[in-house]
């Protein structure tokens, strides 16, 4: 302890002994003794390290002390911000006091590892033991959703993402919630996460070593199911996959679903569409589909048309919507011409990015719509060929049905995990949009209903401020020196922020509600994975699609072959 | 006429003192001989032989001492003795130039109560002791910081022994600060003088002191008083272009041979302006040398803080009454 600084309960300085060494983030613990009590253990992590020569005064000593005329002393110093204090008593550390590095016990009391009932593994720390998230704030026991922020490419946000989930499933904290809880991931950037149950063919034992150090097993994601939208112009709805032949479904909606479940809103969905006047027209035209629109034969039938496509239903729209006769039955009589044609000039754009992914061709008896309840585990579905249109009338509509069939069932469990990406193109801070209002349901009741939002965002400063505050796990990855200086960054120590501006892939700070200061991880290279190049044999399950994907009537992808319909003998 | 600044800083006084009487420009009155290394009459500057490296170990050695407090006695009968608490300390700087690290190699720290007083005992003041030192005669107040520097160099010997006995390098060089005094009997030890008070050459050979550029000696010459010696003077770079700016005069222990004395010269010539401290960070540049200003610094700082102490020396007085 320094007596040269003042000594805070929260923060105090510490001289490093010659012939060792604090880094930053090593876990150190000092007592100080009171009278007539017990003695006082403090607990901290080291946010900032100094070395200095004692005995200097001129910058230009150093090349005196180099050249070994001027006696001068290297001293080290390491700031320490407390992170415990047993009991809980707060008086500074006595200078002088002796501060040593704390292992096994006293360092997971130090970083409250000891009070958490179930812990999820989230890598190492930089001292290389295992640091932990309190399940109760993943879980929604007590708190609920994860943010992730930090630049594109070097951040990586989303196999922090995908290792949490890992963690999750396969570390037995959660018990059978964890075994039973679904994950939905949108991939939005290239096709980096379709390879998840594919076993890593560069995994090293390095890696196979440090999971291990997890407790958790060096394997692909077991149980995993891959939706692509349908390839465009194609007749057949074949997934439009490059890289991942097998064990691919298409998704794409029908067009009676269209009608009936009115999703013409989320064809809207950009951010400032809420504000244009035409929104009373989208609304009235929806209702107006939902009420009238007859399946027929994988269409519609409306108005006695058989609309067999997107395209024909727009036109159709369209067409009514400029008839004298029709445009006050479909938009409501108190609209102007103006207001109509903003509206078809949209609806008619959206043609080219919608066609493929709403179908009037293909068997309604296909298994087309994503639901995780029905699906695997684990559910990504695939956005990077999409147009940024259709990006936003997948997930806003998978979500808000995911969202509903949550609602219906009425309890939490089993949880479901939502990975998206580019939160802040799909919740941005300013405007409204139907994706957003679900968003925002998902970050205020999703904790009840067992909807846990995993966020990724390349600037947390963009997205809408009651999502972000409504994470209890903040996690951090490289930042751009602009957006670290936020306030939406503010549970980071200074020094932490600079850190962060150089953070190494691999590399994030975490911030959860019952420790002080965030934690700096280190998890593991993915043991599947996340390109074709690294990809080992797909699992057995998976070769099932190549058979039977021509074959539009078959249940494509239904686990394992374990289906209802099939005779038990 | 030219005119120079002294680069010493002017509350130090000057690297030469006039005005005490004795300066460079009044001859001392001492013996000198002058025709130990070169006759007189063939004075001139000599540069370190080609070759010469100074020493892989120099080790330096100066004393630091501060006053404390003043302190006045009350007697039994009346009379009243002042005294002085005084803190000193002395340290030794082992500069190994080969592995370019300087360090403390060792320090001693020693405080005093300097009194004439007969029954003034050794006073505690907090965490640390004034060993008595009774002085005789009457103990007049002006006197007492003279009689400091007694324990001082005592202790500058002890620290000087220590560090040669640590270190087994039989090529080292030991520098001390000041004139050698009872200091020679140390090997290899040099005497380095920053203040020229009085001037033994007489003034014909004073001209090639003058003459000397940075980095040369004159010969060798002997002084025949008490706590004479070999002895020569040697001008050191960073000063400004005064007659005497960056003269030192060194000096070695008069026990060692004459040729012996002229090897330590060479050496030094070799040696000491490496040392040589710059104007802007020393106030006694050059002849202030850089590793023991360093020393300086960190033996004041092993002294204490004075406030403390006088501090705990009010209250240890206050209480013993």
């Amino acid at each position: 302890m320094l007596g040269t600084a003042d000594a805070t309960p929260l923060q105090f300085w510490t001289a490093v002994a010659p012939g060792s060494y604090l880094q930053l983030d090593d876990v150190v613990v000092t007592k100080r003794e009171l009278p007539d009590r017990e003695p006082v253990t403090i607990a901290g992590v080291v946010t900032q390290v100094r070395a200095r020569h004692e005995g200097a005064q001129f910058d230009s000593d150093v090349f005196a002390i180099a050249d070994g005329t001027l006696p001068a002393q290297v001293q080290e110093a390491a700031e320490v911000t407390t992170t415990r204090v047993d009991p809980e008593l707060y008086v500074p550390p006595a200078p002088g006091a002796v501060v040593s590095r704390a292992s096994g016990e006293a360092r997971a009391a130090a970083l409250h590892f000891d009070r958490m009932e179930r812990r999820v593994p989230m890598g190492t720390g930089r001292d290389g033991v295992p640091v932990f998230l309190n399940a109760d704030f993943l879980d929604g026991t007590r708190g609920a959703h994860v943010s992730i922020s930090g630049i594109s490419g070097v951040a990586t946000k989303t196999s922090f993402a995908t290792f949490l989930l890992f963690s999750v499933f396969r570390s037995g904290q959660l018990g059978a919630d964890g075994a039973n809880a679904r994950a939905l991931i949108f991939n939005v950037k290239g096709e980096d996460l379709l390879f998840l149950d594919h076993p890593n063919t560069k995994l090293d034992e390095r890696t196979v070593a440090a999971y291990k150090q997890l407790e958790l097993d060096a394997t692909a994601f077991p149980d995993v199911r891959v939706y692509a939208p349908p390839r465009a112009g194609d007749s057949s709805g074949a997934p439009d996959v490059a890289s991942r032949l097998t064990g691919v479904d298409s998704f794409y909606w029908t067009l009676a679903e269209f009608c009936e479940k009115r999703l013409l809103p989320y064809v809207f969905a950009d951010a400032d569409d809420e504000r244009q006047q035409y929104t009373m027209v989208v609304h009235s035209v929806a209702a107006h589909l939902a009420r009238y629109a007859v399946p027929a034969e994988g269409g519609i039938s409306l108005d006695g048309v058989r609309l067999g496509s997107y395209e024909d239903l727009v036109d159709h729209v369209v067409d009514r919507l400029t008839d004298d006769e029709t445009r006050t039955t479909w938009a409501g009589s108190a609209v102007s011409m103006g207001t109509v044609n903003a509206f078809a000039r949209r609806l008619i754009s959206s043609k080219r990015d919608l066609s493929r992914l709403i179908r009037g061709d293909l068997a309604q008896r296909r298994p087309h719509q994503i639901k995780t309840a029905e699906s695997a585990q684990v559910t990504v579905v695939d956005l990077h060929n999409l147009p940024d249109r259709a990006q936003r009338f997948v997930v806003g509509v998978t979500l808000k049905s995911e969202f509903e069939d949550k609602e219906k069932t009425g309890t939490s469990r089993p949880l479901l995990f939502v990975v998206l990406d580019e939160l802040n193109k799909y919740a941005p801070r300013e405007g409204s949009s139907p994706i957003k209002e679900v968003l925002l349901d998902i970050a205020e009741r999703g904790r009840s209903l067992g909807v846990i939002l995993i966020g990724a965002q390349q600037t947390a400063s963009e997205v809408e401020r009651r999502i972000v505050t409504n994470s209890a796990v903040r996690v951090v990855g490289r930042l751009d020196p602009a957006e670290a200086s936020r306030p939406e960054y503010g549970f980071l120590p200074p020094a932490m922020r600079q850190r962060a501006l150089l953070a190494r892939p691999g590399t994030m700070f975490v911030n959860q509600p019952d420790i002080p200061v965030p934690l700096c991880v280190e998890f593991p290279f993915p043991a599947w994975a996340t390109r074709k190049s690294e990809s080992g044999p797909p699992p057995s399950g998976t070769m099932r699609s190549i058979v039977q994907g021509a074959d539009p009537f078959a249940v494509v992808g239904s686990r394992g072959g374990s289906s209802d319909d099939d005779i038990p003998f | 006429m030219k005119m120079y600044v002294d680069s010493w800083d002017p509350s130090y006084g000057t690297s030469f003192e006039p005005g005490s009487g004795e300066g460079p420009g009044s001859p001392s009155s001492a013996q000198v001989d002058t025709d130990v290394e070169v006759p007189a009459s063939g004075w001139a500057p000599i540069e370190a032989p080609a070759g010469l490296r100074c020493p892989d170990v120099v080790l330096l050695v100066d004393g630091v001492r501060r006053n404390d407090a003043m302190l006045w006695t009350e007697e039994d009968d009346g009379t009243s003795y002042a005294g002085l608490a005084a803190s000193y300390a002395a340290g030794v700087v082992r500069c190994d130039l080969g592995r370019g690290v300087a360090e403390l190699a060792d320090h001693r720290v020693g405080r005093g109560l300097f009194t004439a007083s007969p029954s003034a005992q050794a006073l505690s003041a907090g965490p640390v002791r004034y060993e008595i030192h009774r002085l005789g005669g009457a103990g007049e107040a002006s006197k007492l910081p003279v009689a400091v520097q007694v324990p001082l160099t005592a202790l500058e010997i002890e620290v000087s022994a220590a560090a040669r006995s640590h270190g087994q390098d039989e090529s080292d060089l030991l520098v001390v600060d000041g004139p050698l005094r009872s200091r020679r009997q140390l090997p290899r030890t040099i005497g380095y003088v920053k203040r020229q008070e009085s001037q033994y050459l007489p003034a014909a050979l004073n001209t090639v002191v003058t003459a000397l550029r940075p980095g040369q000696r004159t010969p060798v010459f002997a002084i025949g008083t008490m706590w004479g010696g070999w002895s020569w003077y040697l001008r050191l770079p960073g000063a400004g272009g005064a007659p005497w700016a960056g003269i030192v005069r060194v000096e070695c222990s008069s026990e060692m041979p004459a040729a012996q004395a002229v090897e330590l010269a060479d050496l030094s010539c070799a040696t000491l302006p490496r040392f040589a401290s710059a104007a802007y960070k020393d106030p006694r540049a050059p002849q202030n040398l850089l590793p023991i200003a360093g020393l300086e610094r960190r033996l004041r700082a092993l002294l204490g803080d004075s406030r403390v102490l006088y501090r705990a020396l009010t209250t240890a007085t206050a209480y013993a009454r």
